[in-house]
């Protein structure tokens, strides 16, 4: 690794650019306007998010809070867990343990940095590490390997049965600093009274291991209040999520990643619920006026991203969409399986869906065991794909609830069980009567296809299929 | 004794003779596609410069993707031996040997008595090798022994957007159509180069000292832009020809050979 | 050994054809968590999937996406050319997310290709960890197994076939156990690619009739002269079921003396307990064997393992290969490779493709250097 990159720790420096950013929206616009000159390296991230008004600057506070949490977390006496997106915080929070999402690291990176996570993608690779494993763990794992980043004390994922190069990456990680781990396993069937026992001896399994490397026990009042708030951030989703049904959608396009951000940052804390407040404040008033949530004014098409978004610097997949009018119906981390939620009501899943249940503690770990189940790619990338409450039965039924006009694939290279089928995805989805694009590039790293040729064929498919 | 190396690459074929330990004389050559023909060609032109014939050689030993088709060696040894055992003569101090090929490269770690203890290769991809400034230098229109001192003056060093070999090009197209100084461009390349190669280095590990082999060895871009990215100094072989490494490695393990030695 | 090797040379051995012109039914397994004893009690012949053979990928290719290890493409490879008609039935478990996939690529190729689907076609769940749930749920789960087979093939698997067909097995391995030291004695009687025909034999032969020949090679081993002068090798990562395979990385000088592969000692270790419930006792056994790096968080169990081989075994050099793409072993690789070589243990790692060897050069390039190494540690004071 390059010398300049051990001189800081990275989640100290990334803290810094976030909190600057924040920073940014104390002073009048004038300053603002002013101040982006002399930012120029950072002026292509902060505007795009900026631009967003309230929202946008509560998602960057809420951003530079989840750093700052992570790099005091040892001198403020809290210990960290290393995780993945897909595992609710919600606990973490509940037991005062600090999380350190690497996933949502890595996206922050590469949004702000020419570079993105590449250094760290790279050292993994000297730490013996195999390069073809998912760029969105690697890109930060690497600087936690490297030892540039704050201390970690145990490590936790609940990717096991799901997605094996993300279990791999937390396993070798904690084999190779030494650290405790522990994996949620999830058995691949999402119902039925096998996989609900098995969800909950593990989860009481996984709060054993909490207590144990946190010397914290978990205390239910504070559990209850973390899912009330929990409660509250589900009702407020379950409404934008009906709102995004409306053509055309009075929701701005990089909303959607507002909402999966801040749950994977925040769940079950007040600083999701601000962002999220702040959103359907924004969106309510764009629907009364009867007014889309592209800025341009017109949505041409609908796209639903059948699975993850494009990291690219400067958020250039949003601006890409605002700028050709391309409406966004979310993607399989934004769509949320409380039982309250619109598609559960629409398809009568509420078997599939997580109901919270604060009325004892034993309820109350049998909701968390639902809600981390039910988390997106863990709910529903579990055995075959077109198994009932998976992949394909998912994609088709929130396809059709959204009125979608096109469905977009986009992952990394080191997604195995998604590239191990995603054409017999793409054959069914066609055959549902939507146009298919599947991208062959990194979400996280654009030294495998720039974002420039991503999005050239991306729109040069939507002209040949005269789709737009 | 007289012994020879024949080194038989994918771009080119060295040879070299020794004379009881000591460096006669040596032939660089473009491969052809037939190993034996390329074998046969550079030891005819070393033999010529030394006035020497076939009968006088005691023993010759091969290497390179070619050797086991080679007819006429003794014995046929890894590349990765040769090069340890030639760059631990060009320089008797070398720990770590960075050996960058027309096809491959590697790395090479030697213990106190020389002896090759750790290796790591990338033979898969083209970036990272000499092939990668080949096409380059050959997209830019310039000759690949250019590529160096061009760097030099480089003031400004474009990035390029991807270390791959088949999407640098256009990359490449792009910026020349965009008039951007040739230094520059020239710099960008050596640049991707020595980040590619400098992964591999630090997974096995850097000890000094440092020297690099192979007809990469001889472009000052690479190496200083290496230096810059692994923040140590590569000390340069002046014995000889850093790209004759392997096939003096191979003339050397030939003594060893006809004395019976076990390699 | 002829016979052995004949036996794996050919999918459709001369045994399955046999079996099957008697009117038996042949069943077929990607992994080896699955407990075959199971079918082998349903009166069924238990064989190991493999994708030895496959020439190319295309039909691997149109229904995987890229960035796929190669061995699940070479499964469906041969099932898509009918290859694989012989069996009625496929057992599919996630042993990992490739060979997981392998369920759907298959059905959907059966979709579109005639006659390539097994009457039986079953997803068979696998815990990644071994605790008192998991256990519960993997009993559960070998149980619903059960009782699909007795539904589907008409069979009656009670405990008393089960007890049956584990003391069987249980004297496979205890042959095995036997044939492991003859492996690791000082001069081996044979190389390592003879050893891999032996113990992939024993997933493509009834049962009954490998103990008997495995037996006999045995006694006649005995008395074998032993392969001197040569680096003892324990290989390690991905499966691997193609003898060249072996037959390169031995080379010119060494001899693969032991190994924790798939298709090698994961299949023989550890007995099953004869004394207790037979579904327990397997289940037990399968699901508590950590050799794969699939078994998160494990990893020092398994390093722990290799040294203690390495050390009874007296190995020279560990190789540690792995399929591209291959995250599970691809990483733990790197582990070993550093855990190892810091108590002075020469390691060597070996990316390749599985399937048709065609970049043999390469790798022999690597392996010769290595060898190299070796041989040096041998001779040097």
């Amino acid at each position: 690794m390059r010398k300049e990159m051990k001189e800081y720790n990275f989640d100290w420096m990334l803290w810094n650019v976030f909190a600057s950013a924040a920073r940014l929206k104390s002073g009048t616009e004038k300053e603002y306007l002013n101040t982006l000159k002399y930012i120029p390296y950072f002026k292509g991230v902060v505007e795009p998010i900026m631009e967003c008004g309230e929202p946008g600057r509560k998602f960057l506070d809420m951003s530079a809070k989840y750093l700052e949490n992570i790099v005091h977390a040892k001198e403020r006496g809290f210990k960290t867990a290393v995780t993945t997106f897909c595992f609710s915080p919600a606990i973490f929070y509940a037991m005062d343990i600090i999380p350190v999402g690497l996933e949502v690291i890595s996206v922050m990176m590469t949004f702000a940095y020419k570079r993105g996570t590449a250094d760290f993608l790279d050292f993994c690779n000297e730490a013996g590490f195999t390069e073809t494993s998912c760029s969105s763990q690697r890109g930060t794992i690497g600087a936690y390997l490297a030892g540039v980043g704050a201390e970690i004390d145990m490590i936790v994922t609940d990717s096991p049965g799901v997605c094996d190069t993300n279990a791999n990456a937390f396993a070798f990680a904690s084999a190779y600093l030494d650290k405790p781990f522990f994996q949620l396993d999830m058995p691949p069937d999402l119902t039925g009274d096998r996989s609900d026992e098995y969800h909950l001896e593990d989860y009481k399994a996984l709060i054993k291991f909490l207590e144990e490397h946190s010397g914290k026990k978990l205390e239910p009042d504070q559990l209850k209040a973390r899912l009330d708030e929990l409660q509250r951030q589900d009702t407020i989703i379950a409404e934008l999520e009906e709102m995004a049904r409306i053509i055309p959608s009075p929701i701005p396009v990089v909303y959607n990643l507002f909402v999966y951000a801040s749950r994977f940052l925040f769940a079950g804390m007040p600083e999701c619920t601000e962002v999220l407040e702040s959103m359907l404040k924004a969106a309510s008033e764009n629907a009364a006026m009867k007014r889309p949530g592209l800025k341009g004014g017109r949505e041409k098409i609908r796209t639903f991203f059948c699975y993850i978004d494009h990291y690219a610097q400067n958020l250039q997949l949003w601006q890409m969409l605002e700028r050709e009018g391309i409406g966004y119906c979310g993607n399989i981390l934004s769509r949320l399986w409380a039982e309250n939620v619109p598609h559960v009501k629409e398809y009568g899943k509420e078997e599939a869906a997580y109901r919270v249940d604060t009325s004892s503690l034993d309820s109350m770990i049998y909701t968390l065991a639902g809600i981390n189940s039910r988390m997106p790619m863990i709910k529903s990338i579990r055995g075959p794909y077109d198994a009932p409450n998976m992949w394909l039965e998912d994609t088709l039924a929130l396809a059709k609830m959204y009125s979608t006009d096109v469905i977009v694939y986009n992952g990394t290279p080191g997604c195995r069980n998604t590239w191990g089928m995603v054409k017999l995805l793409a054959r069914d989805t066609e055959a549902a009567g939507y146009p298919t694009y599947i991208m062959y590039s990194d979400a996280f790293d654009e030294r495998v296809q720039s974002w420039e040729a991503t999005e050239e064929r991306f729109l040069e498919f939507l002209k040949v299929r005269r789709i737009i | 004794m007289i012994t020879a190396g024949i080194d038989v690459g994918s771009l080119t074929s060295k040879a070299v003779i020794m004379k009881d330990g000591k460096f006669l004389s040596s032939a660089i050559l473009k491969s052809k596609p037939r190993p034996w023909e390329s074998a046969d060609l550079a030891l005819n032109s070393v033999l010529e410069k030394t006035g020497l014939s076939m009968t006088d050689i005691n023993c010759s030993v091969g290497t390179g993707y070619g050797r086991d088709k080679i007819p006429f060696i003794k014995q046929a040894l890894s590349e990765i031996a040769c090069h340890a055992k030639g760059a631990r003569w060009l320089m008797p101090s070398a720990r770590t040997v960075i050996d960058i090929g027309g096809q491959d490269c590697k790395v090479m770690r030697l213990d106190e008595k020389g002896e090759m203890v750790k290796f790591i290769t990338n033979d898969k991809c083209a970036s990272g090798t000499g092939r990668f400034l080949e096409v380059m230098a050959k997209v830019m229109g310039v000759e690949l022994s250019e590529l160096g001192e061009l760097s030099a003056c480089s003031k400004s060093p474009i990035t390029l957007a991807s270390a791959c070999t088949v999407w640098a090009q256009a990359d490449i197209i792009q910026h020349l159509n965009e008039m951007i100084p040739i230094e520059d461009i020239a710099a960008g390349i050596n640049n991707a180069m020595a980040s590619r190669v400098s992964t591999l280095v630090s997974s096995i590990g850097i000890e000094r000292e440092v020297c690099m082999t192979g007809g990469v060895a001889k472009n000052s871009g690479v190496v200083s832009s290496l230096e810059k990215t692994l923040g140590i100094h590569i000390k340069k072989i002046r014995r000889d020809d850093p790209q004759l490494a392997g096939a003096i490695g191979a003339a050397i393990y030939a003594e060893t050979v006809s004395n019976g030695g076990k390699i | 050994m002829n016979k052995f090797i004949e036996a794996v040379s050919t999918l459709e051995n001369s045994y399955i054809k046999d079996w099957k012109s008697r009117g038996g039914r042949v069943v077929g397994y990607t992994c080896s968590y699955v407990p075959d004893e199971i079918l082998h009690a349903a009166g069924l012949f238990p064989f190991r999937v493999r994708g030895f053979s496959a020439a190319d990928t295309t039909i691997g290719d149109t229904y995987f996406g890229p960035f796929i290890c190669s061995l699940p493409k070479c499964m469906l490879q041969l099932a898509g050319e009918g290859k694989f008609n012989f069996l009625d039935g496929i057992i599919i478990t996630p042993g990992c997310d490739s060979m997981r996939r392998l369920d759907e690529c298959w059905r959907k190729a059966g979709d579109d290709i005639e006659g390539i689907m097994p009457g039986f076609f079953f997803h068979f769940g696998v815990p990644h960890k071994f605790t008192d749930y998991t256990l519960k749920w993997f009993t559960e789960e070998t149980k619903r197994l059960v009782g699909a087979l007795n539904a589907h093939f008409g069979a009656d698997i009670n405990n008393e076939k089960l007890s049956e067909s584990i003391k069987l097995y249980n004297r496979s391995r205890a042959l095995l156990a036997r044939f492991d030291s003859l492996r690791t004695k000082e001069n081996p009687p044979f190389t390592g690619i003879e050893a891999l025909a032996v113990v992939l034999a024993g997933t493509a032969l009834p049962k009954e009739i490998y103990n008997v020949m495995l037996e006999e090679y045995l006694t006649e081993m005995n008395e074998a002269p032993g392969l001197a002068g040569r680096s003892r090798i324990m290989l390690v990562g991905s499966a691997n079921d193609d003898l060249e395979l072996v037959r390169i990385i031995e080379g010119s000088g060494g001899l693969v003396v032991a190994d924790n592969l798939c298709f090698g000692s994961r299949l023989y270790s550890d007995a099953v307990d004869e004394n207790s419930d037979p579904v327990e006792a397997l289940v037990t056994r399968y699901l508590s064997h950590n050799e794969c790096p699939r078994m998160y968080g494990d990893y020092k169990n398994r390093l722990l393992s290799l040294k203690e081989k390495i050390e009874s075994a007296a190995i020279d050099g560990v190789i540690l290969q792995n399929i591209r793409f291959c995250d599970l072993h691809g990483s733990e690789n790197g582990l070993f490779e550093r855990d190892l070589e810091k108590e002075g243990i020469p390691c060597m790692r070996l990316e390749r493709e599985y399937g048709p060897l065609v970049e043999t050069g390469r790798m022999k390039m690597r392996i010769d250097a290595f060898l190299e190494r070796l041989g040096r540690r041998t001779v040097a004071p």
